[in-house]
């Protein structure tokens, strides 16, 4: 019964946006706005045959391969930073700009540096979503209790150990909090490096349906862009409840207090 | 349920006390010489025949033009263009999903109602409507400013959710107890509590903005700063190109500057200046 | 009230000498401190919080180091446990100097809700020491388990430091301490932030873990009471900058309980003059020489 009246919540508002859609375009057709059926239609044959492995995986593939590299390298860095305090007075100001500077200018000038081809539109999503990766793990580390500190060095754990056992576990939290930055950044580089100056791709063929004017199509393309953002958060989001657990358990005793 | 943030809190507890603090040069004198060797191999790097002059020019050459820039009306034009695109999609997103939100959070059956459909919509990345915009208003601000108000909306309507989850139920109560209408309450008890988290949307929102108004005037064409970077990409005048790069970026760091400062000068009254979530 | 009855262990001064605590002959001691000077550098200018320290702990003793509030304890202890630089002066353990924290030496915070690690459970978290020490794995598991079974935690290996009370956390706390099998065991009062009930349940524990482990412990506390409970002998530190004000031998019996000990005439003299000595030197009173 209970789970029947929650599945009624999750599906209620869904399901009548659907029925409002589907009354509101049921009279004369709406040129920039297709019917369902006609959305249902079109998803099949338009994604389905061949261009799911000739543009959207491929696509998903860059996305993956740079938000990998930047993560791993915005942490290393950000360890190696977050742990000097010289190097951490150094870096700030030019890391503040880089983090200010809005990723998409990237595209043009990496097209320059790189070319046009598959390694700048990983070059894009790595340089666009490092940042938020490197800055946070440097506050994560930088903002570690001190008795905690002197915790571990009160018995010898330092070096590699210590980074392992202590370091990354406390600015986790920190550290998954630019990584989910880092995600939403990610998609809308890997959407526009295709979109600018590219023939192949998930973004290239959206604005190619915009262009020749299949609307439906275009409709299809923007329904399996979000499927990408939904599957990306929810994959997070498990990930983040695993790695985390210790940290929501904490703050929920700390709220309850 | 979790939060974004750019910055996490300060750590709450108190600091032991810093021993002896013998740095020997202070911070700021620290962070310009960063500047300072960050352009000094910006400007060797080309010099030294790493990348091709005609790829990346030297740094002197670059702050030339931008200077050159700082003269010309029409790069104020497109600074101007890009800043109303970004204020006005932002202030249309902060007032449309601060009322929504308050409305929603505040009733229970509209929170569970609406949920599953704001989770689903807000992952959406607000790049795929981009060939809708094109479609609806080709290259006129309307593109631009539909693409940041998506954007916005949602990080706006979160941390408004956030907060109104976030008010006392005790004061709530106390508040009904003393016959307050529900005017009264809004404005004196769930307000105040949400001003806070309020301001981190608006915050978060400002950054995603400029990124959005930057985008849409690169890929479709509304006249604006990204407008003028494409065009000088297409156009070979790269140091050009990479001048205006750079003015994008100190506007972002103005602008974070600016909302930064807001946030405190607003809140500095606040009582429970808060602690901000960092997940 | 005869202050005569108290055996004072401190070290006659000669002449024009600044007093110290009890020292032993050379090579008999197990941690030695020697003329420790601490001066912090601050905006204000620099600030001296220990002026001159010496004293020595034997093997297996308990000492507790008690002061008024400010007057640098947790400067000393730091220094002590190799945290902290000395201005002046050194910290010899067993004849060694200590540079940085010392294999051999273990120490329980005050603030034990952030010196145990939040991510680990509590048998991961006594754990982790030995295993950064390359401790093996079987030896591990039984040193946890018995560290555990000592602090009575035995039951809750699985459960994460932050779903126990403030004063089961101490005990992990300490379970980890000991489980280090730590030649000096250093304690920063580390029951002033847990209630009544739990403190007096801890200090018997702390007894009880000295004795039957032989462990060596310094314990410091701003709490007169617990000092002269708890130390087989009391070292009074004067108001900053500090210096040793008295060195007491607590000769109360061995077998101490909260409710008889504490009721013993001679608990009550010991805790009058302890008491005295602190409030003189919050006064600003310093034995001889060490204005």
């Amino acid at each position: 019964m209970k789970t029947l009246k929650n599945l009624g919540y999750v599906l209620a508002l869904p399901v009548l946006l659907v029925l409002l859609w589907w009354v509101s375009t049921r009279g004369e057709p709406n040129f920039f706005v297709p019917t369902p059926a006609a959305l249902v239609d079109v998803f099949g044959p338009t994604w389905f045959e061949g261009r799911i492995t000739a543009d959207v995986l491929p696509s998903v593939a860059r996305l993956l391969a740079g938000l990998a590299i930047a993560i791993i390298l915005g942490i290393a860095v950000g360890l190696l930073v977050g742990l000097n305090r010289t190097l951490r007075a150094l870096t700030e100001p030019v890391f503040e700009f880089f983090r200010a500077l809005p990723p998409p200018v990237l595209v043009p000038v990496l097209i320059l540096l790189v070319g046009l081809n598959d390694a700048m539109k990983v070059a894009v999503i790595v340089v666009g979503c490092i940042w938020p990766v490197l800055l946070n793990t440097i506050e994560g580390v930088r903002s570690i209790d001190p008795v905690q500190n002197e915790t571990t060095r009160s018995y010898g754990i330092s070096g590699m150990n210590r980074i392992r056992y202590q370091v990354l576990p406390s600015a986790a939290p920190t550290i998954m909090a630019g990584i989910r930055q880092s995600l939403s950044i990610g998609l809308i580089l890997m959407v526009i490096s295709e979109m600018f100056g590219s023939s192949s791709g998930l973004g290239f063929t959206i604005l190619q349906f915009q262009r020749s004017f299949a609307i439906p199509e275009m409709w299809s393309g923007i329904l399996v862009l979000g499927l990408i953002g939904l599957a990306l958060s929810l994959i997070f989001q498990w990930c983040e409840r695993r790695v985390l657990r210790w940290y929501h358990g904490l703050k929920e005793v700390e709220n309850a207090a | 349920m979790s939060a974004e943030v750019l910055k996490p809190g300060r750590a709450a507890q108190p600091r032991t006390a810093r021993t002896g603090a013998r740095r020997s040069v202070p911070k700021p004198v620290l962070g310009l010489l960063g500047v300072l060797g960050f352009l000094l191999v910006w400007e060797a790097v080309p010099a030294v025949g790493l990348v091709e002059a005609r790829f990346l020019p030297p740094a002197s050459e670059v702050i030339i033009a931008l200077v050159r820039d700082f003269g010309l009306t029409a790069f104020w034009l497109a600074v101007g263009h890009t800043l109303m695109a970004w204020a006005i999609g932002l202030a249309v997103a902060v007032v449309s999903a601060g009322v929504l939100g308050l409305v929603i959070g505040m009733s229970p059956f509209l929170r569970r109602f609406t949920n599953s459909t704001i989770e689903f919509l807000r992952p959406v990345p607000s790049v795929a409507l981009i060939p809708l915009a094109v479609l609806l208003f080709g290259v006129k601000i309307e593109s631009s400013l539909m693409l940041i108000i998506y954007a916005c909306f949602w990080q706006v309507l979160i941390q408004v959710l956030y907060g109104v989850a976030d008010v006392d139920n005790v004061a709530t109560q106390t508040a009904q107890s003393y016959g307050f209408s529900r005017f009264q309450r809004v404005r004196d008890v769930v307000f105040p509590t949400v001003l806070p988290y309020l301001m981190t949307g608006l915050r978060l929102g400002a950054s995603v903005a400029l990124i959005l108004a930057i985008t849409a005037e690169l890929i479709i064409g509304s006249p604006g700063l990204g407008r003028e970077i494409a065009d000088a990409q297409s156009g070979g005048a790269i140091s050009g190109m990479y001048a205006l790069v750079l003015a994008t970026g100190l506007l972002g760091v103005a602008i974070n500057i600016v909302m930064r400062q807001a946030e405190q000068r607003l809140l500095a009254w606040h009582p429970s200046v808060r602690g901000e979530a960092v997940l | 009230m005869q202050p005569d009855a108290i055996s004072a262990n401190t070290t006659p001064a000669p002449e024009g000498a600044v007093p110290s605590g009890r020292t032993l002959p050379e090579g008999e001691a197990l941690l030695s401190v020697r003329g420790l000077k601490k001066v912090y550098s601050t905006d204000g200018g620099p600030i001296e919080a220990v002026r001159n320290l010496t004293f020595d702990l034997g093997h297996g003793e308990l000492a507790c180091l008690v002061g008024p509030s400010g007057s640098g304890k947790t400067t000393l202890l730091k220094i002590i446990a190799g945290l902290l630089g000395a201005t002046e002066g050194e910290v010899l353990l067993d004849g060694k100097k200590v540079t940085g924290p010392p294999k051999k030496m273990a120490v329980v915070f005050q603030e034990y809700g952030r010196s145990l690690f939040p991510w680990l459970r509590v048998a991961d978290n006594v754990e982790l020491p030995l295993k950064n020490a390359g401790v093996p794995k079987e030896e591990r598991r039984e040193r946890v388990a018995a560290a555990l079974e000592a602090v009575g935690l035995a039951h809750v290996p699985k459960s994460y430091p932050w779903q126990l009370s403030g004063g089961m956390q101490q005990r992990v706390a300490i379970a980890r301490a000991v489980a280090y099998q730590p030649e000096v065991l250093l304690m920063d009062e580390p029951f002033a932030a847990v209630d009544a009930q739990t403190r007096a349940d801890l200090e018997d524990l702390t007894r009880r873990l000295w004795k039957d482990l032989g462990m060596t412990i310094l314990f410091v506390t701003h709490d007169i009471d617990e000092s002269v409970y708890l130390g087989e002998r009391v070292i009074i530190l004067s108001s900053s900058p500090t210096v040793v004000q008295e060195d007491i031998v607590i000769d109360l019996p061995v077998d101490r309980t909260q409710l008889e000990t504490r009721e013993m005439p001679r608990f009550t003299e010991l805790r009058h003059h302890v008491y005295e000595q602190i409030q003189l030197a919050k006064k600003g009173h310093r034995p001889d020489a060490a204005h």
